[in-house]
């Protein structure tokens, strides 16, 4: 290490050093934007610690999930691993998780789609997962050809980086034609059935990315995501490697079987929690450490232990009534919640939160893009609240969707105006990124652990 | 629906010009149409097909990326002198963003001008940085100021007899320097504001109602609704700006 780099590390230890332990702030940024003002190429210097190998995770949802479990099976079997387990996925972010400690086996990290580019060629991992692509911060991330365009680059930036891919999502398949025209290696993952669900609405990528005519579906399992190919053959799903088969989606959760290779035949595997996107996060955090030599045992041991503490489908209890509060940032991820609430049977209540600030998005108009009509049409609409920052926004858009919603401030104002409906009906609390935390810390301080 | 009492909309190839939840605004149209016991008949037009006019009494186009709005564009070309005859008849057309682009003589793409339909006579330019925000709009055609929010990389330069839609209370319209925003002409209403634009400005989604019922049965007339939720979403994005704002003109 050179004295450079030795000094930046040094500046950003004590830096987490002063924050965590003294000030007791949270230190996922400011030590590696500290480091990273000495020595700029500090990442790639400190990604020479993950001894075996390094992953990132990046795609518009699901990324934080991904990233946590496999750093969790990795750790489940016995490794260390270094991980930016809250989401600060921008490269002061990576560096702040690259700085505790001499060695480690691994380095897992979630990365910003457009921080990839800054990411990947320092950090060079072995694998880049690709979740999925979805509109989301147009104000901020622009148009997803430029979202595109930028993960190649990345790519092509790090020439050794194998791209494990969705297969199912065209989106992400362009990407990875294009690098693997640049020399990447592509693995890809998928849903191998028809899941019999109900379509939500496809708001982008109903074209085919080579030659624009629209894509044909032997079957779609959410938003653009399925078994996709252009009538004019320039573009189809790949022949998928690892493969997701014998679905099963509830509100108890999922299971699958899985085969790829390596993976032992008959493999299933099952979590507590998530509707059919997490379907999909979960086959690639297995397809991810699975190619690291994790086995299936060992990765289903870790789903049994995982709970979620960061607010994504986290479970509490207020008052005797369950309340699940999850993350809803973009069209493909609230109309997911919604499909999960379709899913559980019972009556309920709905908070959605919706916030502009800066690293939400400034631009709500993605709001009239989620199908809240679809809870309407079921018959027994849920009793609806709108909060946030634009919880006039969701209100008028729950008025056009036939919803009479009313705007609260709070989760626990939410609460108190539940206080006539029977416990039994649970309430979900769907958030966007910074109205997630509040919320989080509200429920934290209301109601136990579920 | 053409039976029905009402509005018949086409709108313009949503699969292509979608990037703003454009899908709210016809929502808007035809539940303000539902509440008062009238019929909307929405036409999607896609890529292929080809209406006649004659049969709408509204038209919306909505913004997309550069890439779509050329391959709009190109197609609308060729139907470009009845899209005229249907303006100049006084067929209400909105357009937003991209298709309020479209509406003017040329716009630029990539550093090349691009020929426009000439529908208006306007004409749009690029500059960097992009004019991206919330956006208020006093106009003759809303009792409340248009908030919405809006995104371009386009300035856009109206031509000496076009009437603008607004005067800019907060956020950069046009092209960040006149102080105004969008185009009225004839039925025509083009703006920079999504947001999208008619869910909190029920007096624009009025206004384009009542001129597209004028146009099909001579005189009109639209019941008020209760829109207190509109308008106080209006409202708080309306105050926020001009606590925020640094004044203007």
């Amino acid at each position: 290490m050179s004295v450079r780099s030795a000094l930046a590390t040094g500046a950003g230890r004590l830096a987490h050093w002063g924050l965590s332990s003294v000030l007791h702030r949270n230190a996922s940024q400011l030590p590696g934007r500290l480091a990273l003002a000495i020595d700029p190429q500090l990442m790639g210097e400190l990604a020479r610690k993950a001894r075996r190998a390094s992953v990132v995770v990046c795609g518009t949802n699901g990324k934080t999930t991904t990233n946590n479990v496999i750093a969790a099976a990795l750790e489940g079997a016995g490794n260390v691993v270094l991980c930016n387990r809250v989401g600060a996925n921008m490269a002061p972010g990576v560096v702040s998780a690259l700085l505790p400690g001499r060695e480690a086996d691994f380095a897992v990290m979630e990365a910003d789609e457009l921080s990839t580019v800054h990411i990947l060629p320092q950090l060079r991992p072995d694998y880049l997962v690709l979740l999925n692509l979805f509109r989301d911060q147009l104000d901020r991330a622009g148009e997803i050809d430029r979202v595109q365009d930028t993960i190649v680059r990345a790519l092509l930036g790090s020439s050794g980086t194998t791209l494990v891919v969705n297969g199912d999502d065209p989106l992400c398949v362009s990407v990875a034609m294009r690098a693997a025209a640049g020399g990447t290696r592509v693995l890809s993952f998928g849903i191998g059935e028809d899941l019999g669900l109900r379509q939500d609405r496809v708001p982008e990528a109903r074209f085919c990315q080579v030659c624009g005519a629209e894509l044909e579906y032997l079957y779609r399992s959410y938003a653009q995501l399925g078994a996709f190919r252009c009538p004019n053959g320039d573009f189809a799903r790949p022949t998928l490697d690892f493969v997701a088969t014998g679905v099963e989606v509830g509100r108890e959760g999922v299971s699958f079987d899985v085969s790829g290779p390596g993976v032992a035949p008959g493999s299933r595997v099952s979590a507590g929690f998530g509707g059919t996107y997490m379907v999909y996060n979960l086959l690639a955090a297995f397809a991810a450490t699975s190619l690291l030599g994790v086995d299936v045992a060992d990765f289903q041991r870790t789903l049994d232990g995982y709970h979620p503490e960061n607010g994504r489908l986290q479970r509490f209890e207020v008052g005797g009534r369950e309340v699940v509060l999850n993350l809803a940032k973009n069209p493909a991820g609230l109309n997911q919640n919604l499909s999960l609430l379709e899913q559980d049977e019972r009556e309920k209540a709905l908070f959605v939160l919706v916030n502009d600030n800066a690293n939400d998005g400034t631009d709500v108009s993605w709001i009239w893009d989620v199908d809240f009509e679809r809870m309407v049409e079921g018959g027994r609409a849920p009793l609806v609240f709108a909060g946030g920052t634009r919880a006039n926004d969701v209100q008028v858009r729950m008025k056009y969707a036939g919803i009479d919603a009313q705007v609260c401030e709070s989760v626990s104002e939410v609460v108190g105006r539940l206080s006539g409906v029977p416990t039994d009906r649970p309430l979900y609390v769907l958030a966007n990124y910074s109205a997630l935390f509040p919320a989080k810390e509200e429920l934290e301080r209301q109601g136990g652990r579920r | 629906m053409s039976h029905a009492h009402g509005v018949r909309i086409a709108h313009l190839f949503p699969e292509l010009l979608n990037l703003y939840g454009d899908s709210g605004n016809m929502l808007v149209l035809r539940r303000r149409l539902a509440w008062r016991g009238l019929g909307c008949g929405i036409t999607e037009v896609h890529m292929g097909d080809r209406p006649s006019l004659v049969d709408f009494d509204m038209v919306f186009i909505g913004g997309g990326t550069d890439r779509e709005q050329r391959i709009v564009c190109e197609r609308l070309l060729d139907q470009r002198a009845e899209l005229e005859s249907f303006i100049e008849d006084g067929g209400v057309l909105a357009a937003v963003c991209g298709g309020y682009q479209l509406l003017g003589h040329s716009y630029e793409m990539g550093g090349e001008k691009v020929e426009g339909l000439s529908l208006v006579d306007l004409e749009t330019t690029r500059a960097t940085p992009r004019l991206i925000g919330n956006v208020a709009v006093r106009s003759r055609i809303s009792p409340q100021p248009i908030v919405g929010y809006e995104n371009h990389g386009g300035r856009t330069h109206l031509g000496p007899g076009v009437e603008p839609l607004g005067e800019v209370v907060s956020g950069f319209g046009n092209d960040g320097k006149s102080g105004f925003e969008g185009c009225l002409y004839k039925n025509v209403v083009g703006t920079y504001v999504h947001g999208p634009l008619l869910p909190k400005n029920p007096g624009v989604a009025d206004h384009l109602l009542l001129r597209a019922l004028e146009r099909r049965y001579g005189t009109a007339e639209l019941e008020p609704l209760d829109d207190s939720e509109e308008l106080a979403a209006n409202q708080v994005m309306l105050d926020r700006m001009l606590a925020h704002a640094t004044p203007r003109m």
